[in-house]
This record gives structure tokens, sequence and C-alpha cells, in this order.
């Protein structure tokens, strides 16, 4: 599918093929659409057969006084309804099996991309941005189905030009010949049209991806924008960007306007030279006037379909350039590779192993260099570090959200890589700085899809410090959150994900600074309470607070890609200077601003 | 703006927004109907043809019908080019007339107050230039030219329909005129249908949105089956909606296509029994056929742009309702120079309330001397981010007087007083481009050796030196390759490359690691002296080192003086005081 330069015949061939992948999908649908599409055809082509029969047998004898219409008229009528009853049903065929087939492929599509991406490590992730994702399993995958709507409609009209054709031939084979030959001079001049104009619609997608993304950044940081007087520095550029969008506009439409009127003209001329044709064949006794109305009529019929199979190479194209941004994520094969150990989520809390590990985000310096500590059951540790020391790639690691390079992580003895899908998640606990809640009620969002009672959720939310706000939610627990849970603060937000974990009683809680939006007072409430709370966990806390590590049994303190220190806080400050510096900074600079004072 | 106003109005209000629309209208739609008038030459001179020479029982003269032809052919082309002329100058204007709205659209939603673009989704805020103005330019290109081009043709051909037989056209009229209300009414009820669809969609792209997003948390918990599960739902029952709604349209539509058929039928009979009683010719009748052609198809392109002109109007509403909204924060007219001194503040009797009550400020008076460093405290939701937000003016109080430097703060030109005063937010937010770019949003004229300074001066020089590309480093979308603190930084940065005279910083720093923070502190109190400073502190250090302390709760300032009075006093200041200070003791 990824060939070189696009062309007319690629997009065609290419076309083809996927339009294949997705018919074998849903075979039947395509065959009952294609099939009414064809009935369509017929009623059209027996329309104007119809008209011209009316015409020779009915208009021009009665007109010309040769004949009385009483008795013609109901066959005639009869006839001229029966068509048109056909032309409906077989719309009706066609457009309902297209829809059927567009809108399975779709709703597949969406559930294949979810599936894919959910068995994709975190480092696939990592490489992509979240909007792009959205956008590949909303817009993408209708671009992607686009051609799926008219495809068989456009078999129809291939149906009716080859149908005319003949019909044209049977009557006259020299108007036949004509009417083929402008036929194609048409069409090629449509496909010309359509080509060059998709080509400059593409440039004007992008113009329109830049203005949307210089919008999106400046309302986004409007109150940056704001606080420093830039609104017109900002405005400028949004407008430089939407002027540009209007030059690439001006230049599609005004090249899609000149290949319009020719392809509207066209058939025009075609008629009237027709007619020319027609009365010298008329003349010379080898056509009826019925006839010459048939093909007439025919080719005003065709007028219109005929212009539509432009837009079914645009579909096309545009089919592909979707289809190539979902087949990439498709075609990402980093798999997370699983073991198939069960977890054993009753047995309390776990101690932990971990190994010379070695880490390195894609294109960057190494984290970690032979990262080593261990942890005893039970134990609440304290991770502490200088900014940027690895601190929260430390929990991702720990939570399996990564996986080492080299070396390994162990629980209980187990190595994390050694349990099934879904299975260490029963027993490790992980929540991060930024709390995602789902559209969903309070206890939704701390339940999370597992069996938990009431008294089991509110249990848990106690625990975390977030009993009492939701009481004083409209709906108490059962509270809908809204989009990401936007009505609550970001305290509240953190005390919500802190509950999802505590009520899994996960042997290893993982929190990575994860009540940085708490005020510090109930904070340290949380901490204490969960410290006594007896709770079946062994527990990492990333966190700056001193408050925090003193809550801790022992310390890790990370630096340098390695281990620097682990013992508990008194130790490290003996030990450790670098430790000791970061710390106590606060309690430092208050005690030499005291030896000012005084 | 209200929902009743017509869209004539609408179209109105939008030609006086934007003039550059309403350019040459008037010839362009002239141009567009002479264009369009070309195709009624075909059934014409099909007639003629049929009458005067092929049913002539005199026979018929080849150059006679070669004379009607090149008539034929002659205004053809002339149809093509001025139809062509038409097409091309609505293009120019439209495309024009809708940039200039869509930059005035983002222009009027910039100024806006904070308060105003931080309750809108921002995806909202987005589509109002966005799709919104895509819209209404689809509608002006592809609708609005086939709407004009259509019922010049319905003019038309009614019009020779009524010159070769009146009572004939009366019968195709009243028959178009059925089948358009046919149409409308069906629209409307499948208008309805497509609103559930919406629904449905909306619902499944919400879920799956989420779901995607989520994919960290589903895994950490997981809980892959569920969202499976969730999703797929969603997504069936979005495919059940909108294949029933598929279905019933299609046979609403083809129902239309039956009706065409009668019509032709009724022309067909009508014009067989009136033509016999009025002398009407065979061409005559013929010529009809394709006139009721040339009448039925542009009413289908009328009615599907009839919906399209719905949206279209929903668009351009919302885009006016934009341009009307009232912009809270506006330049002063009669405005008043800030003193070149150091800048005092003072808030008298001020009060604010969110437009949907809830009051976050009460009654503040505060003075603050020009110079002076002060400390802001309280808990979470006492009002200390708005009472910042006051005193930059990127919100105007509700009740109440601010002044700085002596000069009541509305009266003072913005641009004036965002280059003397500074703010710098929680979020470090930083635009996709380099480091040094982001400090330049602070003075868009600083100089690379300027920035590297300010970056020595605040302490940040290592900092800067262990970044790969120095200030050239890109920072990535809304700066997701910096860590929280590092972003913080540079809009520290950027808030003193602009050497402000009134600093207002709002936990600025509260993501920076501890030592980092000291540094950064002691390296700002030395460059501020001089310079009027206020910190709403994270870190209650901060306020012990102020000149005077502001503490706020449930929106009123309970205590201000210094950190000694305060202890002394032992009210609310004490309290989060002791707090902090066991919080902090490391041992």
């Amino acid at each position: 599918m990824r060939s070189g330069e696009l062309t007319p015949w690629s997009v065609l061939r290419d076309g083809a093929r996927l339009i294949a992948r997705f018919v074998r999908r849903h075979p039947i649908a395509f065959v009952i659409a294609v099939s009414g599409a064809a009935l369509y055809a017929s009623a059209i082509i027996a329309a104007s057969r119809v008209i011209g029969w009316v015409t020779d047998t009915v208009v021009v004898p009665v007109l010309d006084g040769n004949e009385s219409y009483s008795g013609l008229l109901l066959p005639a009528a009869v006839a001229i309804l029966a068509v048109a009853i056909l032309k409906a049903v077989g719309i009706v065929v066609r457009r309902t099996g297209a829809g059927y087939l567009q809108l399975r492929t779709r709703q597949d599509l969406r559930n294949d991309l979810l599936d894919h991406q959910l068995s994709l490590k975190m480092s696939w992730f990592d490489k992509q941005s979240i909007g792009d994702l959205l956008a590949v399993a909303d817009a993408d995958v209708d671009q992607g189905t686009g051609v799926l709507g008219p495809l068989p409609y456009a078999s129809g009209v291939i149906l009716l030009l080859i149908g005319s054709f003949v019909m044209i031939t049977l009557i006259d084979p020299w108007i036949g010949l004509g009417a083929f030959i402008g036929l194609i001079i048409v069409i090629a001049i449509d496909i010309r049209g359509s080509w060059i104009t998709y080509k400059m619609w593409e440039e004007v997608q992008e113009a329109r991806g830049r203005v949307a993304s210089v919008a999106h950044e400046s309302f986004d940081g409007a109150l940056t924008v704001k606080s420093l007087g830039r609104e017109e520095y900002v405005s400028k550029r949004f407008g430089r960007e939407s002027d540009q969008l209007r030059d690439r506009l001006i230049d599609v439409n005004s090249t899609w306007t000149t290949y319009q009127t020719v392809i509207r003209a066209l058939p025009q001329a075609i008629s009237i030279v027709l007619i020319v044709v027609g009365a010298l064949r008329i003349d010379a006794g080898l056509l009826t006037p019925g006839d010459l109305v048939t093909v007439a009529y025919l080719l005003a019929l065709l007028a219109f379909p005929v212009q539509l199979i432009g837009f079914v190479l645009w579909d096309l194209a545009g089919s592909q350039a979707g289809w190539r941004r979902i087949e990439a994520i498709f075609e990402a094969e980093d798999f997370i590779s699983y073991g198939d150990r069960e977890a054993t989520p009753e047995v309390g809390p776990a101690p932990v192993l971990t190994d010379r590990v070695h880490f390195t985000y894609d294109g960057s310096e190494p984290v970690f260099e032979g990262l080593s500590f261990d942890l005893r059951a039970g134990v609440t540790v304290a991770v502490v570090g200088p900014t940027a020391s690895g601190k929260s790639t430390l929990s991702l690691l720990l939570a399996r959200l990564w996986d080492p390079a080299t070396g390994d992580i162990r629980i209980d003895g187990r190595s994390l890589r050694s349990f099934a899908a879904s299975e260490l998640p029963r027993e490790v606990g992980y929540v991060a700085q930024d709390a995602f809640l789902f559209d969903d009620t309070v206890a939704g969002n701390i339940a999370l899809g597992g069996g938990f009672s009431q008294h089991e959720i509110v249990q848990a939310a106690s625990l975390a410090g977030a009993h009492e706000f939701i009481m004083e939610l409209p709906a108490k627990y059962e509270t809908v959150l809204g989009e990401r849970g936007t009505t609550l603060s970001g305290g509240q937000r953190q005390r919500i994900a802190l509950a999802r974990a505590l009520i899994r009683k996960p042997r290893l809680l993982i929190l990575d600074d994860a009540t940085s939006a708490v005020d510090p007072s109930v904070e340290a409430a949380i901490l204490r309470s969960l410290k006594s709370a007896a709770l079946p966990s062994t527990i990492v806390v990333v966190a700056y607070r001193p408050a925090s590590i003193r809550l801790a049994d022992e310390v890790v303190y990370v630096d340098e890609k390695r281990v620097v220190a682990h013992g508990t806080h008194h130790e490290l400050l003996a030990s450790t200077p670098g430790y000791a510096r970061l710390v106590q900074a606060y309690e430092e600079d208050a005690r030499r601003m005291e030896q000012e004072a005084s | 703006m209200s929902d009743q106003m017509t869209t004539g109005k609408l179209i109105r209000r939008a030609l006086a927004e934007s003039p550059v629309l309403a350019e040459g209208l008037r010839l362009t739609l002239v141009m567009a109907m002479v264009g369009q008038a070309i195709t009624i030459v075909t059934p014409v001179v099909f007639q003629q043809i049929i009458d005067e020479e092929i049913l002539n029982p005199a026979g018929i003269d080849i150059g006679d019908v070669i004379v009607r032809a090149a008539v034929a052919f002659a205004a053809l082309i002339v149809g093509i080019v001025v139809g062509r002329a038409a097409l091309l100058r609505l293009v120019r204007t439209s495309s024009a007339g809708l940039s200039d709205l869509r930059t005035m659209t983002f222009n009027h939603l910039l100024r806006q107050s904070v308060l105003h673009v931080q309750a809108e989704r921002r995806g909202n805020l987005v589509s109002r230039v966005t799709s919104d103005v895509t819209t209404l330019q689809e509608f002006m290109e592809w609708g609005g030219v086939s709407l004009v081009v259509a019922s010049s043709q319905v003019l038309l051909a009614t019009a020779v329909m009524f010159y070769y037989e009146w009572r004939l056209a009366l019968i195709s009229l009243v028959g178009v005129t059925l089948y358009l209300y046919l149409m409308r009414w069906f629209q409307k009820i499948l208008r309805r249908n497509y609103d559930s669809v919406r629904v449905e969609v909306g619902k499944s792209l919400g879920v799956l949105s989420e779901s995607i997003s989520a994919i960290p948390v589903v895994r950490a918990y997981g809980v892959e089956t569920e969202t499976k599960e969730r999703v797929a739902d969603a997504l069936e029952s979005r495919f059940q909606r909108e294949y029933k709604t598929n279905w019933f349209g299609n046979s609403l539509f083809s129902s239309a296509e039956v009706f065409a058929g009668a019509m032709t039928t009724a022309i067909v009979v009508g014009g067989v029994v009136i033509g016999v009683s009025q002398g009407m010719t065979a061409g005559e009748l013929i010529a009809f056929f394709f006139l009721t052609n040339l009448l039925i198809e542009p009413l289908q392109i009328v009615v599907e742009t009839l919906e399209f002109s719905q949206s279209a109007a929903s668009g351009l509403r919302r885009v006016l309702e934009v341009l009307d909204s009232e912009v809270e924060i506006e330049d002063p007219d009669n405005p008043v120079d800030l003193p070149d001194s150091g800048l005092a503040v003072r808030f008298d009797g001020v009060g604010f309330s969110y437009p949907t009550g809830g009051n976050v400020l009460t009654d503040v008076r505060v003075e603050i001397k020009e110079g002076s460093r002060v400390a802001v405290v309280g808990e979470t939701g006492s009002g200390k981010t708005t009472f910042a937000k006051l005193l930059v003016r990127l919100l105007d109080p509700t009740e109440g007087v601010i002044e700085v430097g002596g000069v009541r703060l509305d009266r003072v030109p913005l641009a004036q007083l965002r280059s003397r005063v500074a703010f710098v937010p929680q979020e470090g937010f930083l635009f996709d481009d380099t480091i040094a770019n982001n400090v330049r949003y602070g003075r868009l004229d600083a100089t690379d050796a300027e920035i590297f300074t300010a970056f020595h001066e605040l302490d940040l020089g290592d900092w800067l030196d262990a970044l790969p590309g120095g200030l050239e480093t890109m920072v990535g979308e809304r700066g997701a390759g910096m860590s929280a603190g590092e972003r913080q930084l540079v809009a520290l940065v950027r808030a003193w490359i602009g050497s402000p005279d009134l600093l207002v910083l709002d936990e600025a720093t509260s993501a920076v690691d501890p030592s980092l923070d000291v540094a950064l502190r002691h390296a700002m109190d030395r460059l501020i002296k001089g310079r009027t400073s206020v910190t709403i502190a994270h870190r209650l250090a901060t306020a012990e080192a102020a000149d005077d302390i502001l503490v706020f709760e449930r929106g009123y300032v309970v205590e201000q003086g210094p950190h000694r009075h305060l202890i002394e006093r032992g009210g609310v200041y004490a309290d989060l005081y002791a707090d902090w200070s066991a919080g902090t003791k490391t041992v």
C-alpha cells in the first residue's frame, strides 16, 4: 500500500486492494448493495427506453392528429411509474447495503484499534501524541472507510455506462460511437480535474491543521498570553496561518470551479451534436424521433452520475490517506510480553527486589545504570532524589508500565514479567501525580470494574481522605464526574485516584507524588491513616515534602542513575551529604534567616 | 443573541461584520444566473429541431439544423465563460471574507477575560475559529453557489414551460411544489433522527477517546477486558442507531423518486390530453420531459442545501455570538499613565463574585508599599489566586477599586500594564517552540545573550547548561518534553526578562525540588530589591522572609502584618505556620 509516487493509477490499484480488504469481512452486504446499484442502472436505461417508446407510439402520432389517445395513455402511465418504482427500490437496496457495509467496517476498525493499542508497550505510546491517536480512531476511521459509501453507486454507474453504450449502439452504431467518445472525454477530464484538486486539497487540510493547532495552543496558554500582554503577537501568528489557508482555498476552489464548469457543459455540447447527427440519420430514414429522444434523454440522465466518477477518485485517494494512518497503528508490533503466572492477592505485603536495572528512554541519556535495592515486606519507603533523577521512572518500572532494558524487578521473588496479562495489577497498585478520572460516578471511578461492595468503597474513600468531600457532592458516591473529572479540584481528584488503588488492597502500593495537590495538613492526615490502617501493603512513596519522608520507615536516595544510599532517614542524614542538602534545604534556609535576623 | 434571529438577519449581520463578503455580490449573482441560463438552450433547440425540421412534412433542411446548433453552441460557450467568472468571484470574496471573520473571532476570544476562556471547554473555543467557519465556507462555496444556480435554473425552466403551454406548466409547478414540501417534511423527520445519531456518535467517541487516553491507568489496574467491553457496547449502540437512521432516510428519499415518476406520468397524460385540444406540438411536449428533469434535479440540490444552510446558520450564529459577547477587560477610553517610579498597590473594598453567584473575595482592603515584598497565604480555595488575577487585571473586581502606582487599574493602558506588571501562574505553560523563543514571549526583542544572562541571574545557569540544545532546545507540545518543575523555571525567566516593576507570583515554583527552590528564591530576593513583589506562597519560608503577609480565609483577608507580629498574635497564620514547620522538620 505504501507505494512510491501517487498517481491516479496507483490510487485505483491500491484503492481496489483496500476495498477488497473491507469487503472480505462483510461480503453479503456488498453483494446486496451492488445488486441494488445494478437494479438502479437498469431502471434508468429502461426509463429512457420508455420515454422513447412513449414518444413514438403516443406523443408524435397523437399530437400530429393521426391517432386518438384513448387506450394509449394507461400503458404509458403504468410503464413510466413502474420504472420509477424500480429505480426507488434500487436506491433503497443499494444505499442500505452500502450503509451497513460502511458502518460495520467503522465499528470493526474502532474495536480493533483499541484492542491493538491495549496490547502495545508504553515505549510505543511515548512516541505518539494522544491527540493523533484519538484522531485516528475518530476522523481517520471515517475517512479511511469513506470510499465504501459511494462504492456501490460507482459500480452502478459503470454498469449504467456500459448498458447505455450497448443500447445506444443497438439503436444506431454511429451515434453509439460518438456518445462513447464523448463520454470518454468527459470522464478523462473529470478524473484529471479531480486528481489535481485532490492534491491541492491535501495542502488545504494541512493549512487547516495549522490554523487549528495555533488556535488550540493560544487558548490553552491564554492565561500566559494575557498575563504577558502578548495578544497581538499571538493574533498576528493566527492571522498568518488563516491567510495561508485562505490562499490555499482560493487556489483549490478556482481550479475545481473551472473543471466543474467544463464537466457540466460538455454533456450539453454532446447533446447538441447528437441532435444534428440525429436529424441527419432521421432524414436518411435510419432513425425514428423516438430513438433520438431515447438517446438524448439517456444522455441527460447520465450527466449527473458521470460527474460523480471524479468524486470516487477523491474518496479513493482520501480513504487511502486515512487508511495509511490506521495501518501505521496496526503495524506497530511492540507488544508487551506476558508470562502465565497468576496473582496471589490475599497473602499480605510483598518484599520487592530491584536487581541491576538499566533503563533508557528512546533517544536520551540513560536514566538508570545498575539500580538495585531490596525492600522488606510491609515496609514504607520514600524515594527521594533531585529534579529529573528518575523517581517517576522508577515508579513506572515497579508498576511494570515500562520494562527495564536489562536487569529485573521481582515481587515476592517472582519477576514482574512472569505474570499473565491483567494479573500483576491485582498485586501492585500504582497512583500517578495526574489523577485520571473517567466520565463515570465517584463509586464507579473507585471500583473501576472490580466487584466491590458499597462498604468497601466507602472504607477506601475514608482511608484516602476523600469520604468527607464526596458526601458533600450533589449525589454523593453516585455523582457523575464529567469528562476527566473537571468538576473536582486537583487535590480531590488525587484522593479519588488514591482510593481506587487502596480498595484493591495491593501487596505493593506505589504513590508517585500522588498527593501533590492536596493541602499539606490533609496530606499528613492521609499518610498517618495509611500507616495506622495496618494496610497489607509494602508502600513506595515518591515525594519532596519532608513530612512524607518522615512518615516512611526507610529512604531510597536516587541520584546519578543509581541508588546512592538506602537506610533510615537519620542514617542517610548522617551518611549522605547530597541527601541532607536536598531535604534540609528549607530548614537550613530558615535557620540562616533566623541568624541573619538576630 | 437569540435563536430567533432569522437566517436573513444572520446573513446581514455577517455581511456587516465582514464587508469583503458582499463585495460585488450582486454582479456575481447576475453572472451566475446568466451562466446557468444556458442549460435551457438544449431542450429549446431540441423542440425547435423536432417540430420545424424532423416532423416538418417538407423534410429536413440540414443547413438550417446546423445554423440552429451553432447558435446553441455559441450560447453554451458564453454561458461557460460567464458562469466560471461568477464562481471565481464568489470563491475569492468568500475565502477572503471568511478568513477575516475567522481572525476577528479569534481576536475577540483572546480578548475575553480569563474567567470566560477558562469556563469554556478548549475544544469549543477552537471549533469557533475552525469548524464553525469551515461550515460557513463550505456553504458559501458549494451550497451558496448551487442554491443560486439551481434556483435560477428552476426559474428559467418554469418560464420556458409557461411559454410553451401554461396549463401543463401549472401541472408541473403544482407537482414541484408538492415535491418540495414532501422533501422538507422528510428532512424534518430525519433531522430528529440525525440528532439522536449525533448523541450516540458523541457518546461512543467520548468512551473511545477516554479509553485511549487512559491506557496507562487501564493497564495499571488490569481492566483491559472491562474497557474493551465498554467501548464495544457504545460502538454497537451507535451502529444500531446509525443503521436505522440510514435505512429510514433511504426509504424516505427513494419515495421521492416515485413521486418524480408520477410527475413525468402526469406530464405525459396531461400533455397528450391538453396538447390535442390546444394544438401543442410533439416537440414542445418532448421539451417538457427535459424541462421536468431540469426542474427536479436542482430541487434535490436545493433541499440538500437547505439542510446545509441550517448547519451553516448555526455555525454563523455561534460565531456572531462570540463577536457579540462583551469584552470584559477593555483598554480604557481615557488612559492614565503609570508613574515612572516603583509601584504601590491599594485594594479598596474589593469584592469578586462569579456571574453564576458565589463570592470569591469580599471587602478586601489592602495597602502594599512601593518596593515591598508581600507574601499571600491561605488554604486552597481561600481566594489567593483570584486576588492575584485582580491585581494584574486578568479579572475586574465586581466591587471596589484597585489602584496601582496611584492610578485606577482600569485606567491604565493594557500594553503599559503588561510591560510593567508581570504575573507568573502556577502551571508553567510553554509554547511548542525553543526555550529562547518561549522566554521571548516576555520581551519580544530580547537577544540570546540577554536571555542567557537572565537564566544566570536567576541561578539557573547550571540547569540551562545541562540541556542538550541549550537555549535552542525544543520544549515539545505544551512543554511535554520538560518536567513540571522545569516548565516553571522557564516561565519564571520569561516574566523576569521583561524586568517588571511589580511581580506577582502564584505558587510559581511549586514543582521545583527544595534545594533548587531555595536557591531560586535567594536569587529572586536579590534581584527584586526595590521592586514590588506579591508572592502566593506554597512554602511558608517565603512568608517568613516577606515584609508583609496577607492571610486569606474564605475570601476575606483575616490577618495582615509581618511574620513576627502574626506569630505573636496566635491566629490563623500561627496555626498554618505550626503545621508547616512540623512538616518541614527533618529530625
